[in-house]
């Protein structure tokens, strides 16, 4: 065992978290290595006087002073459960302008839908752009199509959710999303 | 920042009765159930059973007696208020933790807030008062919980629940929502920051000698 290694190592040997294979080849390391030894009596010390820091008692009055705060507060009542399904009217819009989007390419191959819409019916170089664009997608391979639409729409699904999941779990989950990521 | 607590702390000097048992924690849950019935004398029960361990909590968060005392209350305050969103996924006292933990770092935040509100009016007034910094501390335990007093919150969380709580990475993890790999990171972080710490100030007095 290198030095390394066992310096990573000692924190959860005290913590108790290695195999015992593992904390045997560390001691064995221990043993004859006097660097890692003064590292080890170290944090042995260290957590040794975080165990013993002493417990502090509470105020005297502190159940009593928490009951009369209680006494005088209602407790909410369930209402707040669907809050999360709850979206701001931006959220809304967004919502929507997304799932207007994932339809767009069945809309827009619809020749009756088209004309409803005031743009791309035809007469405008969006609509040009658009009908090369669908001409270019129904001429790749089949596959390569499934798959482009295929994340295209799983990308406007996820986005769809987060947006009317709300600000708070767009946050936790932007959180969680942070932590996974395997930089140390 | 010295410890300075507005009265003296009542050390005394033993640990939690910890390893919450299965009868407890099914108590547990008659409590919380008869609570959300509005029942105040039920919640009394939880209060006493728990404010130990969350005033010892929010205390080596905050350093300050009577602050920690507000934040207790708080918490327990919160806790009644929400109680109908606790649906018992996890257990009560996990639940409680983290509710503490919240309102430590509110109240750091505020405390962060008033501090440069300060600063600036000292600044106007011009008042440069020093603040004492010297370290005159020589017990090692002193030290090592000086210097707890002294690292970033999300590292002090981790020592305090692990050491002075007694807690597993995975009671840890759970109370404060992380994976078990970023509580292992952080307890490895925080403890080689205080063995910096105390390697540095060795090396000090061994210059001085």
């Amino acid at each position: 065992m290198r030095c390394r290694e066992a310096a990573h190592q000692l924190q959860l040997y005290l913590d108790n978290r290695l195999t015992i294979e593992q904390a045997r080849a560390l001691e064995a390391h221990v043993a004859t290595c006097a660097a890692c030894l003064e590292e080890l009596a170290l944090l042995e010390e260290i957590t040794q006087n975080l165990y013993h820091i002493k417990v502090v008692t509470e105020p005297d009055d502190l159940n009593e002073q928490i009951m009369q705060r209680v006494a005088m507060t209602a407790q909410r009542t369930n209402a707040p459960r669907f809050s999360l399904l709850r979206p701001s009217l931006a959220e809304i819009l967004v919502a929507v302008l997304l799932a207007t989007i994932a339809t767009l390419g069945s809309i827009l191959q619809q020749p009756s839908l088209r004309a409803l819409l005031p743009i791309a019916n035809g007469h405008d170089s969006l609509s040009l752009a658009v009908m090369s664009l669908l001409h270019m997608l129904t001429t790749v391979d089949s596959s390569t199509l499934i798959l482009a639409l295929w994340l295209i729409g799983t990308f406007l699904g996820i986005c769809i959710t987060l947006v009317l999941a709300g600000s708070e779990m767009r946050s936790q989950w932007l959180k969680a999303m942070m932590e996974r990521l395997p930089v140390r | 920042m010295r410890e300075r607590s507005l009265q003296p702390t009542h050390s005394i000097g033993m640990p939690f009765t910890d390893a919450v048992s299965s009868t407890a924690q099914q108590d547990d849950l008659q409590l919380v159930a008869a609570s959300k019935n509005g029942d105040q004398d039920a919640f009394a029960q939880l209060v006493q059973r728990y404010q130990r361990r969350i005033f010892n909590l929010v205390y080596r968060m905050l350093q300050q007696y009577e602050e920690a005392n507000e934040i207790t209350q708080e918490t327990f305050l919160a806790a009644w208020q929400g109680l109908s969103a606790f649906r018992g996924d996890a257990r009560f006292a996990t639940w409680l933790y983290r509710i503490a933990y919240n309102c430590s770092l509110k109240q750091l935040e505020q405390r962060k807030r008033d501090k440069a509100l300060q600063v600036a009016l000292e600044a106007e007034q011009g008042n440069s008062a020093g603040i004492d910094t010297e370290l005159d501390v020589h017990d090692r335990q002193a030290l090592i919980q000086e210097h707890l007093s002294q690292l970033p919150a999300k590292y002090r969380i981790v020592l305090i629940l692990r050491h002075l709580q007694d807690m597993t990475y995975e009671e840890i993890a759970e109370i404060l929502t992380m994976p078990i790999g970023t509580i292992k990171t952080h307890l490895f972080r925080a403890r080689n920051l205080l063995k910096a710490r105390l390697q540095a100030l060795d090396n000090e007095s061994d210059r001085g000698t």
